[in-house]
């Protein structure tokens, strides 16, 4: 073959390789090359909506969002970012050092925006936006965050909300929930978070080699979520604790018609602003305090109910026919039950039901309680609510116990006395109630015969559920036993050397009954339940301080917030 | 014959016009001065076609009688850019004249073809055989090395590697064309390739680098390799039909550097896609096979050797070009002509082109 066939030929192979190659890039590789080009230029950067917001019952904010502003930076150039902190540290005012440490900690990759300081003003961000136009790899984005107007007021039912834990997310991946997400902990914020959880928008932007701006590609609005509304009434809530601040223990108040919250405190409170700060040693203080004011004590922490716990005597010893109105028993200051003397705390002289009632006599119920046997007060008690979950919305709720003969055989092989019998019937000894649950029995003897299920969720995002809240249990006890007991409930006010006389100088009828619960070595548990206005009862109110002395202290505090919500004309 | 003027003449306004808009597409997004570098390359282009007409018209023949002087005067502009370079203490390509660049590398690449076509034949136009056929070995390859040797170092100490080693591959060629003998040739091949591992001592550090990236890319993705990265991602972007004119983000957005002038077809790739690569390829590939034919046709062994030289100049120069831009050759800083900016490659491609057309018309003469 001729030489200048052969180059001719060279040429044609070579033409035809750059066609292969071509082939090979734009068809067989075209996706992936298209996807990397796409990586290149283009960019999203999200916006999230705002949490739901948490009303009370008039519609007023109790938890809200305000809106924050993240500065972020694309960290494309190295040498270019240095440079660029600094003079973003000189218009924030937040030193060099905090930025460099966010931008380490956040980073990502070079092509994904960086957080480098959060939950920064209007004003700054306003400032900031105005350098944006040199800079353009500064990106100033919105970020609703918590916003807590009464600052801790209900904090134990709203909760709060931080970055989701490990043990969360394994839970709620399969929800599409993602690590570093905002979720509730705690109260409504834990239980309805799907509910009041936003779902993220956000831009998609074409950038150039620098990673500055050229055009919006394309814009998803992001989704608020959805505002709950809770029963709690604002000025009630703020009265309650307003009356508990600095003390221990748990107020709570509901209507007893359909058990509606509209008010639940359990002090000591935290402020859940903290968490939205992330203010590490204070969140570190909250943890470790001894007092434990992340608990909610209303329904978390189950109490003896001591001397609240001889209404379901009574009833039991009533319905049983055991005793009646006319029983009476004669209080010496102390009787013996088997081979020991069990004393009562006063010497009374002969009691019938309704003194012994309001006075609290405990020899009276040690008696009644004998004849009523320890298996039907359990019985009793738990037909009244108490020894298992009241099946509240609010997460972490305990079931309280009621302890029992059998329970007793089945689980330590131990057999009951009658000493425990006479424990059991002025709520002493294994008995443990939570004040929710107290509340709730109370409400049966206040709407005269229903044993109602507690709810604080009204709507959630405008549709009202409180009809499908509302349940009501018929407690079939007769009329006369309800009458006696509600009578003898209103002479702990009434009667002039009744436990709860302190209340009767309020210009409502209130009827009630306090508790003082022994506890080893410290001082005792302090009670209040009562219901009011007494003819009709819109309120059941429950009053209960963690070693805050006799029940007189509580009767105490419910008088303040009775007279309080008298006064501003709430009742 | 008129029709390789007309065909030769289409081929190359259609690329040099696609050329204009891949550059108006890659600069239209960039500030000041650049907007306005499409405007300038229309000049060019105005300035080529006058000159591929002036060159088609005169006779070819008139290049033998002044061959030396256009190889003195190649190597008087190459020698300048050299003393420049050293007086300036920094190195450059090009002589700055009144309001452009001119680049003698792409003029010397002309200049020395047309003077080994001279070297290797006869002045008589009735004796049409070789003169090499005869030559021994240092009349046929010593003697016109030296002569190529010359331009092409001061080519390679501008430093355009690229540049000084076409001129050795066009040597190399027209030396196979000229029936030297091929034991001389694969002597001579040999002598330059053996010490070659020796000469990568006496490289540039980022010639070095670019050799080894070439290699591999991704030894070092935001440095050397970075080009060849973005290069293929800006063709593979591409895929069948394109992303349309003006809608190609690596070449537009800057992620592409040199995307009109070295990495042209990248940018157009990325916008026209693998069909109209294709025909880019195809349209580069017909007017090369019109220099061919030219050449076969030419019967005056000067003509005929300059033909060659000529299509093969611009052979070599597309297929290095496009290959470097898919990745398949190492980055050496060859323009692809007719498509990327710069006036020194638009005229000499355009001169080159007269040439070719101006031996086609005055073959019949003889």
């Amino acid at each position: 073959m001729e030489r200048k066939n052969i180059l001719n030929l060279i040429i044609i192979i070579t033409f035809a390789v750059l066609l292969i190659g071509l082939l090979n890039l734009d068809i067989l590789q075209g996706s992936k090359f298209r996807k990397l080009s796409d990586s290149n230029s283009i960019r999203l950067i999200s916006q999230s909506g705002a949490r739901g917001n948490i009303l009370d019952r008039n519609g007023e904010i109790i938890v809200g969002s305000k809106i924050s502003y993240d500065v972020m930076i694309l960290p494309e150039e190295p040498s270019h970012v240095g440079y660029l902190l600094s003079r973003i540290s000189h218009i924030l005012k937040i030193e060099l050092g905090q930025l460099k440490a966010a931008l380490k900690k956040n980073f990502i990759s070079s092509s994904v925006p960086v957080v480098i300081a959060s939950n920064i003003d209007l004003k700054k961000a306003i400032l900031l936006g105005e350098y944006r136009a040199e800079e353009p790899s500064i990106i100033i984005t919105p970020k609703p965050l918590r916003n807590y107007p009464h600052g801790s007021l209900a904090a134990h039912v709203v909760g709060y909300v931080n970055q989701i834990d490990r043990w969360r997310l394994t839970k709620l991946e399969d929800y599409g929930y993602k690590t570093k997400d905002i979720v509730g902990f705690g109260g409504v914020e834990e239980k309805y978070d799907y509910y009041l959880r936003q779902e993220e928008g956000g831009q998609s932007v074409e950038v150039n080699h620098r990673g500055q701006f050229m055009r919006v590609l394309g814009f998803q609005a992001p989704t608020n979520g959805r505002d709950i509304q809770l029963t709690l009434d604002l000025k009630i809530q703020k009265i309650v604790e307003d009356s508990m601040a600095g003390r221990k223990g748990s107020a709570i108040l509901m209507d007893p018609q359909d058990g509606q919250i509209l008010a639940l405190a359990s002090y000591p409170n935290f402020n859940p602003a903290v968490f939205v700060n992330n203010r590490s040693s204070l969140i570190a203080g909250l943890i470790n305090n001894p007092d434990a004011p992340l608990i909610n004590r209303s329904i978390s922490s189950s109490y003896p109910p001591a001397s609240v716990f001889k209404m379901i005597v009574a009833s039991a010893a009533l319905e049983l026919k055991k005793i009646d109105t006319s029983t009476s028993f004669l209080c010496q200051g102390s009787t013996m039950v088997g081979a020991r003397k069990y004393s009562c705390w006063d010497t009374h002289g002969r009691q019938n039901i309704f003194q012994a009632v309001a006075h609290s006599c405990d020899i009276f119920f040690y008696r009644t309680g004998l004849l009523a046997g320890a298996q039907n007060i359990h019985d009793y008690a738990l037909k009244l609510g108490l020894g298992k979950n009241v099946g509240f919305e609010l997460p972490y709720e305990t079931s309280g116990f009621i302890p029992s003969p059998l329970w007793r055989k089945l689980n330590k092989f131990q057999s009951w006395f009658d000493g425990d019998t006479a424990n059991l019937a002025i709520g002493q000894g294994d008995c443990l109630v939570t004040p929710l649950q107290a509340t709730n029995m109370m409400a049966v003897f206040a709407n005269g015969g229903f044993l109602t299920s507690p709810y604080i969720v009204r709507a959630v995002g405008g549709l009202d559920f409180s009809t499908k809240k509302k349940k009501l249990i018929p407690v079939k006890f007769k009329q006369s036993t309800f009458n006696t007991i509600i009578s003898g409930l209103r002479k702990v006010v009434s009667d002039p050397e009744g436990t709860g006389n302190a209340l009767s100088s309020l210009p409502v009828k209130v009827a009630g009954k306090t508790g003082t619960a022994q506890v080893a070595r410290k001082a005792t548990h302090a009670w209040f339940l009562g219901f009011f206005p007494f003819d009709k009862p819109k309120f059941v109110i429950c009053i209960f301080l963690e070693h805050g002395g006799p029940g007189h202290t509580a009767s105490v505090v419910a008088k303040q917030i009775i007279a309080e919500m008298d006064k501003q004309g709430l009742i | 014959m008129r029709s390789s003027f007309f065909k030769i003449f289409i081929l190359a306004l259609i690329i040099s016009l696609l050329g204009v808009l891949s550059i108006y597409s890659s600069t239209f997004q960039k500030l000041g001065a650049w907007q306005n570098i499409y405007m300038r390359q229309m000049l060019w282009l105005i300035i080529g076609l006058a000159c591929f007409f002036i060159f088609s018209g005169i006779n070819y023949r008139k290049l033998w009688d002044a061959n030396y002087f256009i190889y003195a005067a190649a190597l008087f502009f190459l020698f300048l850019v050299f003393a420049l370079g050293i007086i300036r203490l920094g190195a450059q390509r090009w002589l700055r004249f009144a309001w452009f660049n001119f680049q003698p590398s792409e003029f010397a690449k002309l200049a020395v073809i047309i003077f080994l076509a001279r070297y290797f034949s006869r002045k008589s136009v009735n004796d049409t055989s070789l003169l090499s056929g005869k030559f021994g070995i240092f009349r046929g390859i010593i003697l016109p090395f030296i002569f190529v040797a010359i331009p092409m170092f001061l080519i390679i100490e501008q430093p355009d590697l690229g540049s000084g080693l076409m001129l050795m591959l066009i040597f190399v060629c027209l030396l196979y064309l000229t029936n030297v003998r091929l034991r001389y040739i694969s002597v001579f091949l040999s002598l330059i390739i053996l010490p070659l591992p020796f000469l990568w001592n006496f490289l540039h550090d980022y010639q070095k680098q670019r050799l080894l990236v070439f290699l591999n890319p991704n030894i070092d993705p935001l440095g050397a390799g970075y080009t060849i990265i973005q290069s293929k991602i800006a063709i593979g972007s591409g895929g069948f039909f394109g992303r349309g004119w003006l809608a190609g983000t690596q070449s537009q957005l800057y992620f592409l550097p040199e995307s009109h002038t070295d990495f042209i077809f990248a940018t157009f790739s990325e916008q026209w896609g693998f069909l109209g690569s294709c025909l880019l390829i195809l349209m580069y590939y017909l007017i090369i096979r019109q220099g061919f034919l030219i050449a076969q046709r030419t019967q005056d062994t000067f003509g005929k050797l300059l033909a060659y030289g000529i299509s093969l100049l611009l052979a070599l120069q597309v297929s290095i070009n496009i290959a470097m831009n898919m990745g398949l050759a190492p980055v050496v800083g060859l323009p692809l002509p007719l498509m990327s900016y710069g006036g020194s490659s638009i005229l000499t491609t355009f001169i080159a082109l007269g040439i070719l057309v101006s031996i086609d018309r005055t073959r019949t003469v003889f």
